[in-house]
């Protein structure tokens, strides 16, 4: 129930496309109520205490199922457990009841001075364990699971000794968190460090993922690097089907946060990804 | 093998220090088809190309003063020695006036600092949180012989803000959907400025001395006798009554204690 006393949509989020929910398209999506599975916001853009962007969610919450992505939790970082920080995400839950929290498998502080970036860890037993801890501390404060996401990657630390995948399928096994796995993250990781990402799926549980992402990288020569600045690459919408024949019926997500573009072009991608969801549920029907 | 901890106190000394201690993160890094170096200076960009942009955000006109070059050349220093000190970008950036006012190749545009002030002013009320009015009823129970002790509270979502410059005008000028003659003489004086959300946005609204005065008094949890002494020092043709009707029909005072 919404502090109103409206109801809610109750349905959980659809194995649909949905996209990505940013200030630009607060008014059109209300007015026009587009015909989209479900949408996503970065739960940081709603932490403000009262204003427009709390206004619009309000509304909009009751036509569409939510999901909150964080981008500043960093549960990686060795300082103290955020705990202001994950108050504002509970508060945040509590008035929407989103059906999908998530945070990214990343640090991004370091003696209270943050770097508002999501930094990768090296993939050692100490991170590791470090980082199961934090995601169930965190679950336990919010009283829910949430969703990791696999994050870009443009450096390799010496120490690393798990290859990713592992880790990230180790950190879902051991907290009980679901995975959401940002398909275009695996292909840039693959092409800047040269591996199958095949394996990658091979190696993440088949129950463990709740959600999908897609987006766009730019190619700066040297390295691809993970923008959301353009549609997503047809070499990513491969990658994507084979990702939905191994996930099969899994929320899909269509992120744009650079030079958003008109709601139009999102909702053209989301039916791309509609189509490849379509597609494989009748070929497996 | 550094300890996770060392690994990311080292790793952010790197990005923000990279002639100082920070050199000696590289080693932890692989050297494969992106040189150490390299690796670093992209997290280098990423990180401030971020921060630079939330300032943008925040500080529209003051980019817009100053242009993208001086603005980034700024950001990156005003980075450096304040750092964020949150998850959440919008809590980023606000001591940039102050930050100004001190940087040496900003000394000759005086009015700049203010400009900033006001900036972060509509920041803060843009996000602030909500309040329902004033009921008069609630005023009407409240015995005459306690008005004077009557202590008015502001709107959450209202900045107080006073310039020796034209800093109203500056702002307006540079706003996106501004049209006609953007020159502002300097000279023309100062202002106060209430900011306050209407319909969501910030918006400016000059104000008198003596009503100004008032209104700050009020904020400073001066009572009612003594702010109207306040702001009667100022302006002693003000009518307290009119003014705080007016502020509670406007939303501007939104609550009272004794």
């Amino acid at each position: 129930m919404s502090p109103n006393g409206a109801k809610r949509t109750p349905d959980p989020i659809p194995a649909q496309a949905g996209i990505g929910l940013r200030a630009p398209h607060y008014r059109e999506i209300l007015e026009k109520r587009p015909n989209i599975g479900w949408l996503e916001v970065h739960s940081e853009n709603f932490f403000s205490d009262g204003g427009q962007p709390l206004f619009y969610l309000e509304q909009i919450r009751n036509h569409y199922p939510l999901s909150l992505h964080g981008v500043g939790l960093f549960l990686g970082s060795t300082d103290p457990m955020n705990w202001d920080h994950l108050d504002r995400l509970k508060s945040l839950i509590d008035r929407f009841e989103p059906d999908f929290v998530s945070e990214h498998l990343c640090w991004g502080s370091a003696q209270g001075r943050f770097l508002n970036d999501l930094l990768p860890l090296p993939y050692t037993e100490q991170a590791l364990d470090h980082f199961c801890r934090q995601v169930q501390r965190a679950q336990e404060l919010l009283g829910r699971t949430l969703l990791i996401e696999n994050v870009c990657s443009y450096l390799q630390y010496k120490e690393s000794t798990i290859p990713e995948w592992e880790f990230i399928a180790e950190v879902s096994q051991r907290t009980g968190c679901g995975l959401l796995l940002d398909v275009n993250n695996i292909y840039v990781n693959s092409v800047n460090y040269q591996f199958d990402p095949e394996i990658y799926f091979q190696s993440i549980p088949l129950n463990a993922v709740r959600e999908i992402h897609l987006a766009g990288f730019d190619d700066t020569g040297d390295c691809l690097i993970d923008t959301h600045s353009q549609p997503v690459f047809p070499e990513v919408w491969e990658l994507y089907r084979q990702a939905v024949k191994r996930f099969d019926e899994t929320p899909t997500l269509i992120e744009w946060d650079t030079d958003v573009p008109e709601l139009s072009v999102l909702l053209e991608e989301a039916r791309k990804a509609d189509a490849i969801l379509i597609g494989n549920h009748a070929h497996t029907a | 093998m550094p300890t996770l901890r060392d690994l990311q106190i080292e790793f952010a000394s790197a990005i923000f220090n990279p002639s100082g201690k920070g050199a000696d993160f590289l080693q932890n890094l692989v050297d494969g088809n992106l040189s150490p170096k390299r690796q670093l200076d992209i997290y280098r960009n990423n990180v401030f190309g971020c921060l630079t942009d939330a300032l943008k955000i925040a500080y529209p006109v003051i980019a817009k003063l100053v242009g993208v070059e001086f603005f980034e050349h700024l950001a990156s220093e005003f980075v450096l020695k304040n750092p964020s000190k949150s998850g959440d970008l919008h809590d980023f950036g606000g001591e940039l006036a102050q930050f100004i006012a001190e940087f040496p190749s900003a000394q000759t545009l005086v009015y700049l600092p203010d400009v900033a002030r006001l900036e972060w002013a509509c920041h803060q009320v843009f996000f602030s949180e909500n309040h329902p009015p004033l009921q008069s009823e609630r005023l009407a129970v409240v015995p005459e012989d306690q008005h004077e002790r009557l202590k008015f509270h502001l709107h959450p979502a209202t900045r107080l803000i006073a310039s020796p410059f034209p800093i109203h005008l500056i702002w307006e000028t540079n706003q996106d959907d501004f049209k006609g003659d953007s020159a502002v003489n300097l000279n023309r004086g100062g202002v106060r400025l209430l900011v306050r959300r209407n319909n969501y946005q910030a918006v400016l609204q000059p104000l008198t001395e003596g009503k100004w005065s008032f209104l700050n008094s009020c904020l400073s949890g001066r009572d009612l006798s003594q702010a109207s002494a306040d702001a009667q020092k100022i302006d002693p043709h003000l009518d307290i009554g009119e003014t705080l009707k007016q502020c509670v029909a406007d939303s501007i005072l939104v609550d009272f204690s004794l």
